[in-house]
C-alpha cells in the first residue's frame, strides 16, 4: 500500500535504462527517508506518502485565461502542464526546450527517485554575454488530482551572461498533488542569476524542491523562496562554489499558517577562496504550522577569505506553531569570518503597546509588525511584480486590511 | 473631561501610585512636575493603557465615561494621547503609511468614512508646516534611525495630526535643544483650543516658559502634594523640591 507500491508497480511496466533502473532499485531498497533519517528529523513524509497515487498521469490542456490568472503578466512566459513543455517564448541567444536527460551524483533518496523516473522538465540555455533585462517566468501546471509527478530541470547560464527567473507551480481543477523537482543550474563564469520560487500551491499540494547550483569564478547566483501555500513543503537549496570570487545569495520567507509545514535546507559549499555566501531566512508561524530550517555551510581547507554569512529568523505567533532551526558550520580553514544568528521570538510588547495607544487595532498592529519583520527579506528581491506578490500575499495570509503598498 | 479618582496603579507587587486625584477641565493646561520616580511615566503609562501596569484601586473617568475598562486602541479612539517619552522604532513602515493608519483606524471605529489620500496629503503638509518639518521625513521607517529630537517632533506630528482631545505629554522636552523647543512649543500652543486639554509630564520647568499652564501639580512618592498657578512652577526651579517633598515625608511618616 502506499506510494510506494505504485512506485513499484509503475516502474515494472517500464523500459528503463541501466543507470535508471540501478538508481531505482537503490531507492526502493532504502523507501522514503524516515524521521529516523538525521535529515529529515524534523519532517516526517508520513502522511504525504500514505495517500493513493497515480505516477506521471496526465490530465487536460490549460486555458490561456487560466493561464494568465495565475501569471504574474510578464512578457516571457515558459508553461508547462502536468511536465509538458507546451509553451516557450523566443528570445534572443536563449535556447529553451523540453527536458533533457542528465545524470547527478547524489546520495539523497528523492534524488535518484526523480532521477529513475522522471520524463518531463524543461532545459534553458543562456548562451554566453547575454543579459536578458526582462525576468522569465516558468509556470507548471498540474491538471491530475492525486499524481505524484517529476521534474527535472537544467539551467545553464553562460560566461557574462544574466538572467532573472520566476518559477511558480500551480495545480488547478485538483488539489493533492505530489511533486519531487530537481533542479541543476550551471553558473559559468562571471554569470548573473536571481531565481525566485513562489510556492502557493493548493491547500493540500506537497512539494520537494532540490535546486543544486554550481558556480564558477566571479559568478552570482541570487535564490529566493517564498512560501506561503502548500501543506507540505520541503526544499534542499544547494551550492556549490568552484571557482574564486564567487557570491551565493539566499533569501527566504514562509508565512505558514493552519497545519503547513515548511522546511528549508539549504547548504553552501565553499570549495574555492575568496568567495561569499549570504542567507536570510525569515518565518513567520501561525495556528499549528511547522517551519524547520537547516542551513549548512561548509569551508573546506583551501577556501581562505571566506565571507559567510546566515540568518534564520522566526516569529511563532501562535502557541500551537513550532519552529526547529538549526545552523551547522563546518569550517576547516582558517582565514574566513562567518557568521550566522538565529532568532526566535514573538512581537515587541512595547512596540504593540506604542501602535494601539495610536488607535491601531491589536490585531492590525500585529499585522503591522509582521510585515516589517518580514519586509526585509522581501526588500532584497529586485523584480517589482516579485515583491509585490510577496507582499499581497503576505497580507493576505495575515488576513487584515491593510494598504500593501506600504 | 478627566476625572481621575484614589489611583492606585503598579507593576507587578511595586505600588508606585498610592491615592492620585487629578481633574482636567476641557480648554486647560497642566503641568505635572516632581522629582524622578515620583510616578509621572507611570500615570500617563496608566491612562493610555499600558498592559504592564496594573490598576489596584480608584478610577479613570474620560467624559464620564470609565476609562479603565478600554483597550488602549478604544481610549485612542475617544481622543486620549499619549506622546512617549521614548517612542517606538518600527521598520518597514512608513512616517505616512503609519500616520494613515493610525487616523483610519480611528475613523473606522467611530463610524465615519477613512480620509481620502489628497485630504490626508494636505493635511499632512498642513501640520508638518506648523511643525517645520521636511517633506523627505514622511517616507521615512517610523523613528527608525530619528534623532532623540526627531522623534519628540515626529509625536507631536502626529498629535497634530490625530486632534485629540486629551493629550499627554511624557517628558517632551528631554532631548529637545532650543530651537526643537520652541517648535514643540509652538505646535502644542496652535493645537489648543477650548475643546482639548493637554498633561505636560516634565521634570524641569524649560518647557513651562514656552507654553503656559494653567495648574501645576507636585507629584510625588505617588500622590500629588501641591497643586497651584504657573508660578508653583518658577518656585520649583528656583528652589528645587526638598522643601516639599519633606513636609509631605514629615506627614507620611
Amino acid at each position: 500500500m502506499g506510494l510506494i507500491n505504485e512506485i513499484k508497480n509503475y516502474s515494472d511496466k517500464k523500459n528503463l535504462s541501466a543507470d535508471k533502473r540501478s538508481a531505482l532499485d537503490n531507492f526502493l531498497e532504502n523507501g522514503f527517508p524516515t524521521i529516523k533519517d538525521e535529515e529529515w528529523r524534523y519532517t516526517s513524509l508520513k502522511k504525504t506518502i500514505s495517500g493513493k497515487y497515480s505516477i506521471n498521469a496526465v490530465g487536460r490542456d490549460v486555458t490561456k485565461k487560466e493561464v494568465e490568472k495565475h501569471s504574474l503578466g510578464l512578457k516571457h512566459k515558459i508553461i508547462l502542464v502536468d511536465g509538458f513543455l507546451i509553451s516557450k517564448p523566443e528570445i534572443k541567444n536563449i535556447s529553451i526546450s523540453a527536458y533533457s536527460e542528465f545524470i547527478s551524483n547524489t546520495n539523497e533518496a528523492l534524488e535518484k527517485l526523480n532521477y529513475s523516473l522522471a520524463k518531463n522538465g524543461y532545459t534553458i540555455s543562456v548562451h554566453a554575454n547575454t543579459t536578458i533585462e526582462e525576468p522569465i517566468e516558468i509556470l507548471f501546471f498540474n491538471t491530475v488530482e492525486n499524481n505524484f509527478i517529476q521534474y527535472r530541470n537544467i539551467i545553464t547560464v553562460g560566461d557574462n551572461s544574466q538572467v532573472k527567473f520566476i518559477e511558480k507551480i500551480q495545480n488547478i481543477d485538483c488539489d493533492n498533488v505530489f511533486v519531487n523537482s530537481f533542479t541543476h543550474i550551471n553558473c559559468e563564469s562571471n554569470s548573473k542569476l536571481e531565481f525566485n520560487k513562489i510556492q502557493n500551491n493548493t491547500p493540500n499540494s506537497s512539494l520537494i524542491d532540490t535546486v543544486d547550483v554550481f558556480q564558477k569564478k566571479d559568478s552570482v547566483s541570487n535564490i529566493n523562496t517564498l512560501i506561503f501555500g502548500g501543506k507540505f513543503i520541503r526544499n534542499n537549496l544547494n551550492f556549490e562554489q568552484n571557482g574564486t570570487n564567487a557570491e551565493s545569495n539566499m533569501n527566504g520567507i514562509s508565512v505558514l499558517n493552519k497545519n503547513q509545514l515548511a522546511d528549508n535546507h539549504t547548504f553552501v559549499d565553499h570549495k574555492s577562496p575568496n568567495c561569499r555566501s549570504n542567507e536570510m531566512y525569515k518565518g513567520v508561524y501561525l495556528e499549528k504550522s511547522k517551519g524547520v530550517f537547516n542551513g549548512k555551510i561548509m569551508v573546506r581547507e583551501d577556501s581562505q577569505k571566506i565571507d559567510a554569512f546566515q540568518s534564520n529568523n522566526t516569529l511563532l505567533l501562535s502557541e500551537d506553531a513550532t519552529i526547529n532551526s538549526k545552523p551547522q558550520l563546518e569550517i576547516y580553514a582558517d582565514d574566513v569570518k562567518c557568521s550566522h544568528g538565529c532568532t526566535i521570538g514573538q512581537l515587541d510588547k512595547e512596540a504593540l503597546f506604542y501602535m494601539r495607544s495610536r488607535g491601531i487595532g491589536k490585531e492590525e498592529a500585529q499585522a503591522i509588525l509582521t510585515y516589517a519583520f518580514a519586509s526585509e527579506a522581501i526588500n532584497n528581491i529586485t523584480i517589482n511584480k516579485v515583491a509585490m506578490l510577496a507582499k499581497k500575499l503576505l497580507i493576505n495570509k495575515l488576513d487584515v486590511d491593510l494598504d500593501h503598498n506600504i | 473631561m478627566l476625572k481621575i479618582k484614589n489611583l492606585k496603579a503598579g507593576v507587578e507587587e511595586n505600588q508606585i501610585l498610592k491615592g492620585l486625584n487629578l481633574t482636567v477641565k476641557a480648554g486647560e493646561i497642566h503641568a505635572i512636575m516632581g522629582p524622578n520616580g515620583s510616578g509621572k511615566s507611570t500615570l500617563s503609562a496608566v491612562i493610555a493603557g499600558n498592559e504592564n501596569y496594573e490598576v489596584e484601586e480608584g478610577s479613570i473617568e474620560f467624559e464620564d465615561e470609565d476609562l479603565l475598562d478600554l483597550s488602549p486602541e478604544e481610549r485612542a479612539h475617544k481622543g486620549v494621547f499619549l506622546s512617549f517619552q521614548y517612542p517606538v522604532e518600527i521598520p518597514g513602515i512608513s512616517v505616512s503609511n503609519f500616520i494613515k493608519t493610525s487616523i483610519n483606524e480611528r475613523r473606522k471605529a467611530l463610524g465615519i468614512e477613512k480620509l481620502s489620500t489628497p485630504d490626508l496629503l494636505k493635511l499632512m503638509r498642513e501640520k508638518m508646516e506648523l511643525l517645520s518639518i521636511k517633506k523627505g521625513y514622511l517616507s521615512r521607517n517610523m523613528n527608525e534611525g530619528f534623532s532623540g529630537g526627531e522623534k519628540k517632533r515626529n509625536e507631536i506630528f502626529q498629535m497634530a495630526m490625530l486632534s485629540p482631545k486629551l493629550s499627554i505629554l511624557d517628558e517632551t522636552d528631554s532631548g529637545l535643544d532650543i530651537d526643537a523647543l520652541r517648535i514643540v512649543a509652538n505646535g502644542v500652543n496652535k493645537l489648543k483650543s477650548k475643546d482639548n486639554a493637554t498633561i505636560i509630564i516634565t521634570h524641569y520647568q524649560r518647557l513651562l516658559d514656552y507654553i503656559t499652564p494653567d495648574y501645576v501639580h507636585v507629584l510625588y512618592n505617588g500622590r500629588i502634594i501641591k497643586s497651584g498657578s504657573k508660578e508653583l512652577a518658577h518656585e520649583l526651579e528656583s528652589k528645587g523640591y526638598d522643601w516639599i517633598t519633606k513636609e509631605a515625608d514629615k506627614e507620611w511618616a
